[in-house]
This record gives structure tokens, C-alpha cells and sequence, in this order.
């Protein structure tokens, strides 16, 4: 790469960014003055509530109320005292009246009295009467014991047997952290995504939709310069913004601290050094939301249609950001990992003085991970001739749904494109999400049995053979070889201690919930012949019919058909992961992907469903036999419920004989060579 | 200096151009002319590294659009019809900066810029952001800018378009200098004044094929019309 290039790019962009009244806004202006002037206008509304109430006091409409309470509250003057012999709610709910209450006084020395406040809590003057009189009938209702007290000679402290003082033993600075914590990381990420969010619409897509794109292109330059010179732009803007947002508010809290905050006992501001860090781990992110950002709105044509692509992302990105406001949620391992929400939690850690080493520098890791992914997205979308004249689009027009189903049929070809597979999977897990879980709540196990038949099996042989593709191809229909049949089997025996070991390598760092542990043990338990049968039936043999049929049939062919087979594997891998994933826990993804990759590198190298299907009832069907056949679970487990190493040996061994004698990929039946032949 | 060769280009089963072949020799002006949609501007993108050929190829000094497209660019001067330029720089600026992207020395800019604002007659307005600029001075500034590094080798789509008499003249003056400074011009047009004027060589594209090629004479001969434009029409019309 040459640098002096990227330099050259980066300095034009910067420029021409710094001249954007836009980008200007939201980088400098909005950070140095909005704070100050929230806090001005957050202190104005106080100052105009407080006259508004001195100016025209609160309605209590007081029935029963005489005496010393009736001067106590008479002597307020934020109160309008009205009598009444009758009150009534209503005159309280039509907002005539503010509070209605309603006393009953002591009938005698020994007797308690009673008091009954009637408000409305949807009125905040309704509320603040609520306050207000309760204040006074408390006030009103010490001197009473203090007076009854004094005529029986005792003391103040017969009434309180028990003087309760709590203080909070953190610093001054600790709470200030603490506050800062809980919504300065949503803040300063959110001001990061916006100081990027322009800046890349406006280097690609508005580059793009001002024609100078191309002229840009027609020079010498690689695209991948001209890619990190605007990317470099993007990203210093959106650190900037970030930074500036940080000092600005620091300045203004501190400020707003010698008013406020010496009443509650807390220092707003943080140390140098955890500044510092905050600034330094902004770096990946702004890097990461600006490539990210760049790379899609490449692929818009226009800046509106960049902002529309856009905004939902920048919606999507808001929630993780949310993580440091939610109590309890500490950084741990797998939520560092979490885009943006790893980061967002690290901060509200370093604020409050406790970041854990180990999760920091996970989300560290993997926040630079996710800005190289994005980089290498954006990068690969610039100097493509199709994102840059939106070439591929047909020029069709408005169609009806009814126009675009027929012109989809119309279109013979022999695989799903990998968008259409992926839309359908996305469909039929929406589906399966919604309804077969319900299904499963409802009916039990034989519940499972008819979703995955109606809810997975049926609408993929529907797809294959109603869409226009060949349906054999489509759901990887060919008759296996004895070996490849046993290349599978092989395979499935040696990597399932395997992905045991996955499963228990993963549970040391995310804790497997115990009622899930038990549900999942209740659903595979059988202790009679019959039911270990109706469980192989409905736990290993539909499954592997009905999710091999979606999943390495639809979803891998299609796959196969628009991208290189490893890429293939693995992202049908992952979707099949994402698919046991359950509300309670997400333990299930790991081994369930390492299952799905097997599967898929067996479906891709034979071209059959019948090999992966064998397999993933072997996997399934083992499972169900050793939780039901007593001794066999210790043998096949260790005391600390991982694998015995000796049994991950030997799947070691047999996984590796099953790769070597797995036929390699050929014949005409293997649809992506047929595409690619008939291309 | 410019070649295509058999070049085709196609988006599904939609066809822009096919078996597009013509040379342009240096110090030679070539006019490519075609109705809307004809295949023109597929055809100069290719030319100009935008654009991957579906089949054959184009190549500039010899050099490969599709395979060597860094060495097409140092010998290509590019006008995009779109006329794109960076609202908030002056033209100063983007010549300099163009120059820099050409690979050009701080100091072989600082000669040549000033060249071009005096070429183009830009000094009035060579400090005003580009953004304020009028067609007809936006246009000049474009041709600067593409002819910063002095190719061997111009491509014009349709420079003239939107343009007032006098801005027109002043990119026709461009390119008959560009001929006495022995550089291949291939320019696309809807002006048959202008190729009158101008072109050595005329090339005639309908529905992505050259249709017919010559000097303006030939061109004349050949269909038996008297003015440029009614040959035009007769071989844009038989085209179909």
C-alpha cells in the first residue's frame, strides 16, 4: 500500500469535511454547546416549575381537618387550603381540587387518628400536593407522640427503640464514577456512531451520487488507498466528535457539580488515566462503526438512499450500547465479545474503578476483530463495477407481488441464490420461533415431531419443488457410496467427543442455567424400550431428516451456488448454531455449529443429505442412548462432566480416517459444478 | 495509442456493447457517436478501468484496461459526462490534487497547475469553491482536471453537453490542440457540428455494435445522405 496516496486522500477528505456545515454541527458545535445549554435549560425549567408553584399553589380540598394541622397547612404558602364537609374524589379527578383529604383526629389521648389523601398520580401539581400535605401530616403527627410522650413522662426515645444510620462507604469519587458509568458510555458511543454516520455517507455515497466517484476511480490509485484515506477521514471525525462530547460533558457535570452535587455526596469527574483509556478504546470502535458505515453506504446509490440503509443499523447498534444502564451485568467473557455492548460495559467498569483484565482485554480484542471485518467489508465494496453503477439491477420497474412471484418461477436455474436461501431460512426460523416453540410448550415432544415436519421438512420440499429449481440439486438428493456413507459415520463418531469438548470448554466461561440443564435432561430420559424408541424417533430420526432438509439442503446448495465452498460451510454452520439458540442460554451454539460445519463439509465433498442425515441421527440417537442406558454416562464422561481425554483421542483419530477416505467432490449431480458447466 | 478489440459487455442477458473494434491513432480525434443508450458510455468506461469487459478487450499504449488498469490511467485522461467535481474545493485544489493521485511531484504540480488555470482561462474563479461554479465553468475545470498529468491518450463522454457557445468553444479549442500535441482524442457526442468540426474518424454505435466507420466523407458516401445528422439517423435506424 502505498501511504503517501492514502495521505494524499485522507488530507483532501479531511478538508472537504471540515468545510461541511453537517459534519461541523455534529462534531464541534453540538458537542461544546449542547451540554452547557441542557444544563442551563435543565436549571431555567427548574427555577420556572418552582415560581409556576409559588405563583399558583397547589388545591387541597381538607375534610376533617382542624386545629394544629389546619394552621400547619394554612401556614404554607405553596398550598390552597379549602374546607369542605363532604369532598369528594371526583372534584380531584376532574382537576378542580388538587388533593383530597380526608382526617379523622384522634377521639381521645390513646387513640389513633386517621388521614386519607386522595390524588391523581397522572397530574405532577396533583403529586406534589401529595408531598407537600403528607410532609405537614408527618410534621403534625410527631409533635402529637412528642406531646403524648411529655404527658407521660417518657423520653423522645421510648418511641425509637432502634436509631437507624446507613452511609456509603464509597468515595466522593467513586459515586461520581458510578453515576458517569451507568449512561456516559451510551453517550460518548452514540456520539461516536453520529460523528461517523455523515462524514461516511457523504465520502461514498454522496461521492457517488455527485459523479466524482468515477473521475476518482480513473486515476491511478488502488481502490484500497482510496478506501483508507476516507475511512482514515471517517474515523478521526467520529473519534473526534467522541472526544470532544467526553471533555465537553466532564466540564459541564463538573460545573454543574458545584450546584448540585455536594448534596449528594458525589465528585463528577474521572481520572486522567481512565480518560485516557476510554479514548484510546474509542479508536477500534470509531474504526469499526466508520467501515462499516463506509462499506454499506458504498452500496447505496444516492445519499438518501444511503441514510435509509443506514438507519436501522444505527438503530440496531443502540441497543448494545444500552447494556452499562441495566443493573446487574457485569463484563464478563462472553458479553466483552459482544459487539459494542463489550465496549460499553468495559467503560462503565473503567468509570466506576473495576475493569477485570481478562474481559477488557477480550473486548479489546474483539472490537479490533469486528473494525478488520468491517475494513475488509468496506474495502471489497469500493472499485466493484456493480456497487459502483448499481449495475446488477434490472431495469423492471414497479412489479406486484403477484408479477415478481411469476417472474421468480419464470426463472429456470439449478440453485437458489445464496440471498433467497438465506431469506428462506430466515422465514422458516421466524416461523419455527413463533409458532414451533409454542407448539413444543403446548404439545411436548409431540409437538417437536409436528413442527419440525410442518414448520422445517414441508415448506423445504414446498421451496424446492414449487421454486424454479432443479429439486434434487436443490435438497442434495444423491444417492451416497458405501464410502462415503461410512466416511460420515466416522466422522460423526470422531467429532462428537470433540464437540463435547467444546461444550465443556465453553461452559467454563459461560455458566450453563441449571433449569435448563434439567429440562433438556427430562426431555431425553426413557427408561423402557418403547420409550427410548419413541425418542429416537423424535429427538435423532426427525431432525435429521427435517433440519438436513433445511439447512444443508436449502440453505447450504444455495449458499454454494454465490460463494466459495469454505465460506458456505461455515456460514450454514453459524445459522445452523443461531438456530439452537434459546431464550434461557446460549450454550447450544458452539457444539451446534461444529455439528452443522461436519455436516456440511460431508453434504458439500458427497453431494448427499442421506450421509449428513445418518450422521445427525448417530449424533442424536448416541445422545439419547447414553443418558438412558445406566453406568454408560460416567463411562463416556469425566467427574468434572468433560470428555475423558482418551475418548477425545480416539475421536481425534477416527475423525481424521473419516476425512481421509471422504470422497472427494465430483459428478454432475454436485450442483455448483452444474451451474458453473451450464454458465 | 487507444484500441478496442472485439470488446463486449453485458449485464445478465441485457447486451451494452458487442464486438466493439476501432483504433485511435495519435494525434487522431475519433468521434463515437450513438443514440441514447447505444453503448457509448459502456464502451469508454471500459475503457477507462471502470468496467470489467464481459469479452476482448482495450487496451491504451498497449497497455490492458482489464489487466493492467494502473498503467491505463497514467496514460488516460478521463471526462465522465456526470461532470463531477468536489463542491467544497476550489478548482486550485483539485488540479492539485488530481495531480498528486497521478503520481506527480510537488513540484511538477506546482508548474502545471497554473498552466491549466491559464489554458481553461480559470483565474477568475480558480480560489472559489467549485460548489459556486457555473456548467460552463464547472465543465473547463473538469477538462483540467482530467488532462492534469498530460496523457497521451483523451477520452471525452459527451463534454459539451449543457454547455453555452462560448464554453463549448473553448473544449473545441482544447481538442484540436490536443491533435497538434499528437494526442489520441475519442470523444462521444450527440453535437454533429461539433464532429464536423472536430473528428478525423467517425464511429457509428447502435444497440452496442459499430455500425459503420469512416472519415466524414465515407461516412457521407456510404449512405448516400448529403449532412452528417441524416446519416446518422439512417444508420442509427438500420441498426435496430
Amino acid at each position: 500500500m502505498n501511504f503517501a496516496n492514502v495521505l494524499l486522500v485522507f488530507r483532501k477528505e479531511l478538508t472537504e469535511t471540515l468545510r461541511d456545515r453537517r459534519t461541523l454541527l455534529i462534531m464541534l458545535v453540538v458537542p461544546i454547546f449542547l451540554y452547557p445549554l441542557l444544563l442551563i435549560l435543565v436549571q431555567q425549567l427548574a427555577i420556572f416549575g418552582r415560581r409556576q408553584l409559588e405563583e399558583a399553589p397547589v388545591t387541597v380540598v381538607a375534610q376533617g381537618a382542624g386545629g394544629e394541622l389546619l394552621a400547619l397547612l394554612q401556614s404554607d404558602s405553596s398550598i390552597s387550603v379549602e374546607f369542605a364537609a363532604a369532598g369528594t374524589i371526583s372534584s380531584v379527578q376532574q382537576g378542580e381540587a388538587d388533593l383530597l383529604l380526608v382526617v379523622q383526629q384522634p377521639s381521645d389521648e390513646h387513640a389513633s387518628g386517621r388521614a386519607a389523601l386522595y390524588y391523581d398520580a397522572t397530574r405532577e401539581r396533583s403529586r406534589i400536593a401529595l408531598e407537600t400535605t403528607t410532609e405537614h401530616l408527618e410534621a403534625w403527627s410527631d409533635s402529637l407522640l412528642m406531646r403524648r410522650l411529655a404527658a407521660a413522662s417518657l423520653p423522645e426515645s421510648f418511641a425509637e427503640p432502634l436509631v437507624l444510620a446507613d452511609s456509603s462507604v464509597a468515595t466522593a469519587e467513586r459515586m461520581g464514577g458510578y453515576a458517569l458509568g451507568r449512561f456516559l458510555p451510551m453517550l460518548l458511543i452514540l456520539m461516536t456512531l453520529l460523528g461517523a454516520f455523515y462524514p461516511a455517507i457523504d465520502l461514498s455515497a454522496g461521492e457517488k451520487e455527485r459523479g466524482t466517484l468515477e473521475t476518482l476511480l480513473t486515476t491511478p490509485v488502488p481502490p484500497r488507498e482510496v478506501v483508507a484515506g476516507k475511512f482514515l477521514t471517517v474515523a478521526l471525525v467520529g473519534i473526534s466528535a467522541a472526544v470532544l462530547n467526553l471533555f465537553s460533558m466532564l466540564l459541564t457535570f463538573r460545573y454543574a457539580a458545584v450546584q448540585f452535587a455536594e448534596a449528594a455526596d458525589m465528585q463528577v469527574s474521572l481520572p486522567w488515566s481512565t480518560v485516557l483509556t476510554v479514548v484510546l478504546f474509542l479508536i477500534p470502535l470509531a474504526v469499526f462503526f466508520s467501515a462499516v458505515f463506509l462499506g454499506m453506504a458504498l452500496r447505496a446509490q444516492s445519499f438518501k438512499e444511503a441514510q435509509n440503509t443506514l438507519t436501522p443499523v444505527q438503530l440496531a447498534s443502540i441497543l448494545p450500547m444500552t447494556l452499562p444502564m441495566v443493573p446487574g451485568i457485569p463484563l464478563t467473557y462472553p458479553l466483552a465479545l459482544v459487539p459494542i455492548g463489550g465496549v460499553a460495559l468495559l467503560f462503565r467498569e473503567l468509570m466506576t474503578g473495576g475493569a477485570p483484565p481478562g474481559p477488557a482485554v477480550a473486548a479489546l480484542v474483539a472490537t479490533i476483530f469486528y473494525a478488520l471485518l468491517a475494513l475488509r467489508f468496506a474495502s471489497r465494496s469500493f472499485g466493484r463495477e456493480d456497487v459502483l453503477f448499481g449495475v446488477r439491477e434490472a431495469p423492471v420497474g414497479r412489479r406486484s407481488l403477484g408479477q415478481r412471484i411469476a417472474g421468480w418461477r419464470s426463472g429456470r436455474r439449478i440453485l437458489p441464490t445464496p440471498a433467497e436461501s438465506l431469506g428462506f431460512v430466515a422465514a422458516v426460523g421466524l416461523l419455527y420461533f413463533y409458532v414451533g416453540v409454542t407448539l413444543q410448550i403446548r404439545m411436548g415432544e409431540e409437538g417437536i415431531l409436528v413442527s419440525q415436519l410442518l414448520l422445517l421438512a414441508l415448506p423445504a420440499v414446498l421451496f424446492a419443488v414449487l421454486g424454479p429449481y432443479r429439486t434434487r440439486q436443490t435438497l442434495a438428493l444423491r444417492t451416497p457410496s458405501p464410502r462415503a456413507l461410512a466416511a460420515g459415520i466416522l466422522i460423526i463418531l470422531g467429532g462428537m467427543p470433540i464437540g463435547w469438548l467444546l461444550a465443556w470448554a465453553q461452559s467454563l466461561f459461560m455458566e450453563i442455567p441449571a433449569e435448563f440443564l434439567t429440562a433438556l435432561e427430562d426431555l431425553i430420559r426413557a427408561e423402557t424400550a418403547s420409550e427410548i424408541l419413541w425418542l429416537l424417533i423424535v429427538v435423532a430420526l426427525t431432525p435429521a431428516i427435517c433440519e438436513e432438509l433445511v439447512f444443508r439442503g436449502v440453505l447450504l446448495q444455495g449458499l454454494t451456488s454465490g460463494m466459495k465452498a469454505g465460506r458456505a460451510i461455515i456460514l450454514s454452520a453459524l445459522v445452523f448454531g443461531a438456530f439452537h439458540l434459546s431464550i434461557e442460554t446460549a450454550i447450544r451454539f458452539l457444539p451446534s455449529a461444529w455439528l452443522g460445519a461436519l455436516l456440511g463439509l460431508v453434504v458439500w465433498r458427497t453431494g448427499s443429505l442421506f450421509v449428513s442425515g445418518t450422521m445427525h441421527f448417530i449424533n442424536n440417537g448416541l445422545i439419547v442412548l447414553i443418558v438412558a442406558t445406566p453406568g454408560l454416562e460416567q463411562l463416556v464422561m469425566g467427574p468434572n462432566e468433560q470428555p475423558r481425554w482418551s475418548l477425545v483421542a480416539l475421536g481425534a483419530v477416527l475423525l481424521g480416517v473419516g476425512l481421509r477416505i471422504l470422497p472427494k467432490r465430483g459428478g454432475s449431480l454436485v450442483a455448483g459444478e452444474v451451474l458453473a458447466s451450464e454458465r | 495509442m487507444i484500441e478496442f478489440d472485439n470488446l463486449a459487455k453485458r449485464y445478465g442477458e441485457i447486451v451494452a456493447v458487442d464486438s466493439l473494434s476501432l483504433k485511435v491513432a495519435p494525434g487522431e480525434v475519433y468521434a463515437l457517436l450513438g443514440a441514447n443508450g447505444a453503448g457509448k458510455t459502456t464502451a469508454l468506461r471500459c475503457l477507462a478501468t471502470l468496467l470489467q469487459p464481459s469479452a476482448g478487450r482495450t487496451t491504451v499504449a498497449g497497455y490492458d484496461s482489464a489487466t493492467q488498469p494502473l498503467e491505463v490511467r497514467r496514460r488516460l485522461g478521463f471526462l465522465a459526462a456526470s461532470m463531477g467535481l468536489y463542491e467544497r474545493l476550489s478548482p486550485r485544489e483539485l488540479l492539485s490534487y488530481f495531480g498528486g493521485l497521478q503520481g506527480m511531484t510537488e513540484s511538477a504540480i506546482a508548474r502545471r497547475v497554473p498552466e491549466l488555470i491559464e489554458l481553461f482561462d480559470l483565474t477568475s474563479f480558480a480560489d472559489r469553491l467549485c460548489g459556486s461554479l457555473s456548467t460552463g465553468q464547472r465543465q473547463r475545470v473538469s477538462i483540467a482536471r482530467s488532462i492534469v498529468h498530460d496523457p497521451p491518450g483523451v477520452v471525452l463522454d459527451e463534454p459539451t453537453l449543457g454547455l453555452d457557445v462560448l464554453s463549448s468553444e473553448a473544449i473545441q479549442r482544447f481538442v484540436l490542440e490536443s491533435r497538434e500535441r499528437r494526442c489520441a482524442v475519442l470523444f462521444s457526442t450527440h453535437q454533429m457540428s461539433e464532429v464536423e468540426l472536430l473528428a478525423d474518424r467517425v464511429g457509428i454505435i447502435a444497440h452496442g455494435r459499430l455500425a459503420a466507420e469512416g472519415t466524414i466523407q465515407q461516412i457521407l458516401e456510404l449512405t448516400s445522405e448529403t449532412t452528417l445528422s441524416r446519416a446518422f439517423l439512417q444508420v442509427a435506424k438500420a441498426g435496430r
